[in-house]
């Protein structure tokens, strides 16, 4: 296969004087695999490449991607995104990135190297012990319903006619387990997931251990009656959260009028030691990366600073549209799409306590354990939020009655103004994007049961 | 597409090393998509893709392998791929192929023969239109795409099956604010056809609808909490059959018994006025196709026949592991994924009430007239829906908007609280996720009235 870059380089050359040009080609191998009652259920595996080229021409942007990686299939993905460009409003925002000053430093451990060698068998015997270890956790776990090994690894250039040419290689492996416990008539569902570099950082056990629990400590759940209690995050719900929080930071969110933080750089939004940090540069977190879905070197940016609503979070275009730099937020789903700003890392920092100190502190209240409907029931625009929950009862520390269909509601501004404690137990999640979960205590949300 | 004497070649390299089945799935996908923000046109895009993947089957256990080259090699590299792990004889294939063939979903007005100017000023004119209906209009975004997918897919039992699709959908999405408040309102039609999806001056009172959504939400109150009588909408409420109902009666969950609806056949869930359908034979339906991913040819499943469940939906896979002929509920996102179980259209059907007599009916209640999506656990029937549009129902008349309300039940006794079934319908389309694969699908049902249900939301 020809190199990367080389190809992107090639899409480059292809735009005629007065045009702009960015060329973003991804090159993957994947392999999944299914166990379902101690067999193989499903092995897949991939190698899809592909080229995306946006153009610029009288500040007109047009987009085509392809997956005819031959000489013919690059003039004609340029014909294309030139010929879409002429459909496009002229914007004085629209570019492709700045060149690079300098070569943005490599992300340690974006690979594990040892991953390319591992063999099948090995990938199927892990999932195999996934299943079976999370069936024998517990005579309630009827079955798994699916656990699943999956890993790729991926190469990925850019190339742009203002001088960005670069490529950076990442290796990822995943796997997760859906139990099943029944007791009585009760039946509920436990979801649990590892996340790495490579198979040898993923810990079966644990993954078992966490699904088959999940599913049998709400087992017996119940509704509450309604009323306004305090709530704690676990932290795969307080990450969830901060998915739909994140979706209103991007100043092309906040510039285009669907943002409930619009117009609120400068002012209060969280309590005193409220610290949302986006860093795209973070060893060991799932979203860093050398530089952004444009090429622009990625970085760190404090979005809420003790409290204080500081900054949003930047694309090219979105950061011209206000006369400043881009913060390395472009994100790109793959060479299909083009790209918008999201962020890369988001995360609260912890306040210092532990999670069973939070939970002392919490007194009486409701421990989310899990989100129903979040992307029904949120809106960042709106800034309503409305979604149901299962998890624990918490009285002075102690964990009480399981709890199911209740919804919880407040405002987001209300929820982020009630933060008290964020725990120490900071966990990333991958909710389309990468986002840190840490225990959290909100002080009083609507909860609506019987 | 591919020659037919490459496919049994393919085939037969697939099944070199044992397994019961053999199946290719080529396709080639052209699309377009516009998007309209903040006045400004901007993501025009449009994609070329090719794609062939290759199934093994054996036992239980599929393997998949795919390429985005169809030449032979590459094809014969896949099939490689796909029967890695197996080391048995080699199975046969059929040599005769018997061509499968589903109903047709006529395009009067083919997309790729419409200008990209055209498909632009489709966006313009509902971002005009929302614009003019109010100042307090604060941003509208719209989107066009259309697609075209050929697919030609042939197995090692000797079926062979070509679909050619063509599915056009539009959007707009508007944002209104006044005093410090926000709402927003939306509309997203779609079809199996063309162009001709919209009519002169459909842009436009799509976009002003939307705006008259957004412009009512604003003067919404808090939804109260509790448990409530709930009117659902035409089209729109058809989301909550859809993930109450459909999802539990999808096979692959039924055979693992992953389904609170498993070993449940013949049993009564609801009263004689509930019959519930998929169809992905609705001639034009967003969720329809002439054969589905695996070649078998759409048609109508009856899942619940006057409140008794009769029927589910599968794949091959499924179909032969529960004992029934598959349904033709084989989807997939692409070359790049495994068919899994999926619904198409699925309607809950009219029945004999007036829609006007089931509002009067209801002394205090929730109207949902439009629900943002939901969510469902198929193991518990545990389901949440968000509504984006709702009012309170008082002394039988609808009286005001309120927001944040949600629904939150079990699917099941769902199905149990439908107390009225309304002589009307609607459908409401949208593309449902599951196992990371998008699907296009369609939801709908009559004016729906559910006795008692728990509505979340700030009221305490």
């Amino acid at each position: 296969l020809t190199d990367l870059l080389d190809l992107a380089t090639a899409i480059v050359e292809r735009a005629t004087s007065g045009e702009d040009i960015e060329a973003y080609v991804t090159h993957e191998r994947t392999f999944q695999v299914k166990a379902y009652s101690s067999e193989v259920e499903s092995l897949a595996s991939a190698e899809p490449r592909g080229a995306g080229a946006r153009l610029i021409r009288d500040h007109r942007a047009g987009f085509a991607y392809t997956t005819d990686l031959t000489d013919s299939g690059l003039n004609a993905v340029v014909d294309r995104a030139r010929d879409n460009s002429r459909h496009a409003t002229s914007d004085e925002a629209t570019s492709v990135a700045p060149a690079w000053s300098e070569e943005p430093p490599e992300i340690s451990g974006l690979v594990d190297r040892s991953q390319s060698d591992v063999p099948a068998d090995d990938k199927v015997a892990f999932v195999l012990e996934l299943e079976r270890a999370t069936r024998a956790q517990d005579p309630r776990i009827r079955a798994v319903e699916e656990a699943v090994y999956s890993d790729s690894e991926a190469e990925v250039a850019i190339a742009t006619s203002s001088g960005v040419a670069g490529s950076y290689r990442r290796t990822d492996a995943w796997c997760y387990a859906l139990a099943i416990a029944t007791e009585g008539d009760d039946t509920q569902i436990g979801f649990e997931f590892d996340l790495a570099r490579g198979l040898a950082a993923l810990d079966a056990d644990d993954v078992a251990r966490r699904s088959a629990h999940r599913a049998l400590e709400i087992l017996g759940a119940s509704k509450i009656p309604s009323g306004r209690m305090s709530v704690v995050f676990e932290p795969y719900v307080s990450a969830q959260f901060l998915g739909v929080l994140g979706s209103a930071l991007t100043g092309e969110a906040v510039q285009k009028g669907r943002s409930l933080f619009a117009g609120k750089v400068g002012t209060r939004v969280a309590g005193d030691g409220v610290h949302l940090v986006d860093d795209g540069r973070l060893e060991g977190a799932p979203g860093s990366a050398p530089w952004d879905g444009e090429g622009v070197p990625t970085s760190r940016t404090g979005v809420i600073s003790n409290g204080v609503l500081d900054s949003f979070l930047y694309d090219t275009t979105s950061a011209r549209r206000e006369g400043r730099d881009s913060t390395g937020n472009a994100s790109r789903a793959s060479f299909k799409g083009v790209p918008h700003p999201s962020p890369t890392n988001l995360a609260l920092a912890g306040t210092g306590e532990s999670p069973d100190q939070i939970y002392e502190q919490a007194g009486k209240a409701l421990l989310v354990q899990d989100f129903h409907g979040v992307h029904s029931g949120a809106n960042a625009v709106s800034g309503d939020f409305s979604v149901g929950a299962t998890g624990r009862l918490l009285q002075n520390g102690e964990l009480g009655a399981a709890v199911k269909e209740v919804t919880i509601a407040a405002p987001m501004l209300e929820i982020l103004k009630g933060i008290q404690a964020v725990g120490s137990d900071l966990r990333w999640l991958p909710f389309g994007g990468s986002f840190g979960g840490a225990t959290t205590l909100i002080a009083e949300m609507t909860v609506a049961g019987l | 597409m591919l020659q037919e004497e490459v496919v049994g070649q393919v085939l037969a390299e697939a099944l070199g090393r044992g397994g019961d089945l053999a199946e290719i799935f080529a396709e080639e996908r052209s699309s377009t998509g516009l998007r309209l923000d903040d006045r400004r046109v901007e993501d025009v895009a449009s994609g070329r893709e090719t794609g062939a993947g290759i199934r093994v089957i054996s036992g239980d256990r599929s393997s998949y392998a795919y390429t985005n080259l169809l030449t032979a090699d590459a094809l014969v590299e896949a099939a490689r791929a796909a029967r890695s792990g197996l080391d048995g004889p080699a199975g046969v294939v059929a040599s005769d192929l018997r061509r499968t063939q589903g109903p047709s979903h006529p395009v009067r007005i083919p997309p790729q023969e419409v200008g990209a100017a055209d498909k632009a000023s489709v966006l313009v004119e509902a971002d005009d239109a929302a614009r003019a209906e109010g100042g307090s209009v604060r941003q509208v975004s719209a989107s066009y795409s259309d697609l075209r997918q050929k697919v030609l897919i042939a197995s090692s039992d000797g079926r062979i099956a070509h679909d050619d699709r063509t599915r056009v959908r539009f959007a707009v999405q508007v944002v209104a604010l006044r005093n410090g408040e926000i709402a927003t309102g939306f509309e997203a039609p779609g079809h199996s056809g063309g162009f001709e999806l919209l009519a002169p001056g459909d842009p436009a009172r799509l976009g002003a609808s939307a705006a008259r959504k957004a412009l009512t939400m604003l003067d919404a109150r808090p939804s109260p909490a509790g448990e409530f009588p709930v009117v659902l909408a035409p089209g729109s409420g058809g989301v909550l059959i859809h993930e109450a109902c459909g999802h539990g009666l999808e096979a692959d969950t039924l055979v693992k018994e992953a389904s609170v609806y498993a070993n449940r056949r013949d049993e009564r869930f609801g009263s004689e006025s509930v019959t519930i359908v998929d169809d992905g034979s609705d001639v034009g339906a967003w969720g329809s196709f002439g054969v589905d991913d695996e070649g078998t040819p759409a048609q109508r499943t009856v899942l619940f026949d006057r409140g008794v469940l009769v029927g589910h939906m599968s794949d091959l896979q499924s179909a032969r592991k529960i004992g029934y002929p598959p349904t033709g509920n084989g989807r997939r996102q692409s070359y790049a994924h495994l068919p899994i179980v999926r619904m198409t259209n699925t309607y809950l059907l009219p029945g004999q009430d007036d829609p006007v007599a089931i509002f009067e009916s209801v002394p205090r209640g929730v109207y949902a007239a439009t629900f943002a999506g939901g969510e469902v656990n198929p193991a518990t029937g545990n389901f949440v829906f968000g509504m984006s549009e709702a009012y309170m129902i008082e002394d039988g008349a609808v009286t005001y908007p309120i927001k944040g309300a949600n629904l939150i039940g079990n699917g099941p006794r769902v199905l149990e609280v439908i107390d009225a079934v309304g002589s009307d319908f609607g459908r409401k389309e949208g593309v449902c996720g599951k196992d990371g694969q998008a699907a296009p699908v369609t939801n709908g049902m009559p004016t729906v009235l559910l006795g008692r249900v728990t509505v979340g939301g700030t009221e305490a």
